[in-house]
């Protein structure tokens, strides 16, 4: 199997279901001729001609009400947002429209549209930083995938893409670079609403999300080399979301810390944490861990932007306060 | 324009035009990690234009370089503090050197994303209204940020409402990769100005006596109380879009063109000819500059990083009416 990184396998997904599907097209700023600000889709324009594959001004309303209507009328948009914070610049048509529409015309219409998100802190400060996916999450008729490596990069776009309803997918910055294998061809798909187990183990369930999974998998390595096993789970999508890997795991180990890189208040963990009050309560021996941005902005200076995001040691700590 | 106002606006051109070198070395050197767009071409419409401002009034320029910042008078070791994500900047690390801000001279700040500056505006052009001071707003921004929505509400409401805003339109010809005439239908931006019923008016942006009296014109009438209106100023992006861009998408015979035009040297010649300027006292303003920056540098270089806690401060004001 080949070794390629996240970039690369974004951009296998979108070429083959480009090829596949002539009502697939791909829009946004600078994706055509620049081929991206993360040169994600460079070389696309050549490919697929300029009609399936072009740049449009900024104006990110109509770059995401346009990707509804046409998915109204017969296409398959992909929109690519600069920035995954761009999605509350483009709020009501996110939320109100491609969320929205099909349901306030009673299932009328289909809406398979994908905005691409790159996400993540990168010292850009609080408008071009953020995990935004737990706002999403709490909008009704929007799917969100949040891949963690290349071939879940591939296959989840494919799905994606595939899928007949909007989902929003979110593309860590500090993921592009990183390499794994990813299956060739066509058919290689990972479906929606799966999760995947990235490491088993009994003592303590680590759900991580996105960027945080290559840190929790250090943190479940170093907590072995300390006699403890850590199961690791990425949830991959967050909308649908695979509850019964969760509550299986946590029914062996009965101990549970989430990993986001999203706010504290109402994010990922605390919806792991509901659902499990509901679900499994009886099977959690310690209370829930949520290791996540304490609930202010992202600052732009580097030395601050490291004490708000979860790192390894966060994460680490979080995980031995259970253990101990 | 007199001689000490177009002196005055050719030191401040000139003092951005070194800061802004000065920082790309030391981005390209690794010194600072901060984020840049620089100004390189366009300093000559942001000088002149702000030269029309009044201290009370109100600014939220562009992402487009340090002159709105050194023409608005802030002290340049601030801006560099900011760039470097450091204490002793304007916005203590939060906001980095995109989002310098200065409340003493009206500088509201900026918006992240683009268009988000075009309501502010019309916001604060409707507090003055209410309070029924003189004060005006400049809202600098793009040709690429006039296709966001936000322009079409925020320039309509401030129409309607008679609101002080000048929209001050940059037009440099591109947005990173995009050149204006495939993202905006109109030739001229300032074309626009008729579907809100409001002035609007084309100028020469490397310039700078052509946009002071247009803007001039335009904050005279807001300051009467008779509305918006929008200036168009066109110019060119000399340096790529960010400090490192490839910048594979356009020439380098369309750029060396423009490089010809660049509004330094043509308003330095334009000096000297009229003798407000000599070689002497050109001289003059170059040591001055260098040495204003060296000093700088030297501050923000012992200047701390902001304390890791301090993340958490400045989300809430405590404060509340009484
Ligand atoms: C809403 C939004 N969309 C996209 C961006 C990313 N972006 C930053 S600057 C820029 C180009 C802006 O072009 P223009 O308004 O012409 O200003 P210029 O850069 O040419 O000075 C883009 C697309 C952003 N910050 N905000
Ligand atoms: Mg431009």
């Amino acid at each position: 199997m080949p070794t390629i990184t996240y970039a690369e396998a974004i951009k296998q997904a979108l070429v083959e279901e480009m090829r596949r599907d002539p009502s697939v097209i791909l829009y946004g700023e600078d994706v055509a001729n620049f081929g991206g600000i993360f040169r994600i889709t460079a070389g696309l324009k050549d490919m697929f001609g300029d009609e399936r594959v072009f740049d449009t001004p900024i104006s990110e309303n109509a770059l995401v009400g346009g990707g509804v209507g046409a998915a109204l009328t017969g296409l398959r948009p992909i929109v690519e947002l600069q920035f995954a914070d761009f999605l509350f610049t483009a709020g009501d048509e996110v939320v109100l429209k491609a969320g929205m529409w099909r349901y306030g015309h009673g299932g009328a219409y289909r809406i398979p549209l994908v905005v691409r998100c790159p996400s993540g802190a990168t010292a850009t400060g609080p408008e071009h930083g953020q995990c935004p996916e737990a706002f999403f999450m709490h909008a009704p008729g929007l799917k969100i995938v949040s891949p963690s490596n290349p071939a879940d990069a591939k296959g989840l776009l494919k799905s994606a893409i595939r899928d007949d309803n909007p989902v929003l997918y979110f593309e860590h910055k500090l993921l592009y670079a990183t390499r794994g294998e990813v299956p060739e061809g066509e058919d290689f798909m990972v479906p929606l609403g799966k999760a995947s187990i990235a490491r088993e183990g009994d003592d303590l369930t680590l759900v991580a999300i996105s960027a945080m999974v290559p840190k929790a998998l250090k943190v479940a390595e170093r907590l072995a080399g300390e006699g403890h096993s850590v199961e690791v789970i990425d949830p991959r999508s967050l909308v649908p979301f695979d509850r019964e890997t969760i509550i299986e795991s946590v029914k062996k180990t009965g101990k549970i810390v989430v990993a986001e890189e999203s706010y504290k208040t109402l994010g990922v963990g605390a919806e792991i944490g509901a659902m499990l009050m509901e679900n499994a309560l009886e099977y959690l021996d310690r209370p829930l861990r949520r290791v996540a941005i304490p609930d202010v902005p992202i600052p732009t200076a580097a030395v601050l932007e490291a004490f708000v995001i979860p790192n390894e040691e966060k994460i680490y700590q979080a995980c031995r306060e259970l253990l101990s | 324009m007199d001689n000490k106002l177009k002196l005055d606006i050719y030191r401040k051109m000139l003092l951005s035009r070194r800061l802004e070198e000065r920082i790309a070395e030391l981005i390209k050197a690794g010194q600072v990690g901060g984020f840049m767009h620089a100004g390189v071409g366009q300093e000559a419409l942001q000088c002149a234009a702000i030269a029309t401002m009044r201290p009370d009034d109100y600014l939220l320029y562009a992402h487009r370089g340090v002159a709105y910042w050194v023409a608005r008078g802030i002290p340049i070791e601030k801006i560099l503090c900011d760039l470097a994500g450091k204490e002793g900047g304007t916005n203590r690390g939060k906001g980095g050197v995109m989002r310098v801000v200065y409340p003493k001279l009206g500088v509201l700040g900026e918006s992240g994303t683009l268009g988000g500056c075009f309501p502010i505006a019309a916001g604060a052009g409707i507090s003055i209204k209410v309070k029924g001071e003189d004060k005006v707003v400049l809202c600098f921004f793009g040709d690429g940020t006039s296709n966001r929505g936000t322009f079409h509400e925020a320039v309509n409401l401030s129409a309607v409402r008679k609101l002080p805003v000048v929209f001050i339109c940059e037009n440099n010809g591109w947005a990173v990769s995009m050149p204006t005439e495939r993202s905006t239908a109109v030739k001229d931006i300032s074309a626009r100005a008729a579907g809100y019923n409001i002035p609007g008016k084309t100028v020469d942006g490397n310039d700078p006596e052509a946009v002071y009296a247009a803007v001039k014109e335009a904050v005279d009438r807001a300051r009467k109380g008779l509305g918006p209106s929008l200036v168009e100023c066109k110019t060119y992006r000399l340096w790529g879009h960010w400090v490192g861009d490839p910048e594979n998408y356009r020439s380098r015979e369309e750029v060396q063109k423009h490089w010809r035009r660049d509004p330094l040297p043509r308003f330095e010649r334009k000096l000297l000819d009229e003798k407000v300027l000599t070689d002497e006292s050109r001289a003059e303003f170059e040591a001055e500059a260098r040495a204003t920056i060296d000093k700088a540098v030297e501050f923000m270089r012992s200047q701390p990083f902001p304390k890791p806690e301090t993340a958490l401060e400045d989300v809430f004001s405590e404060s509340t009416a009484g």
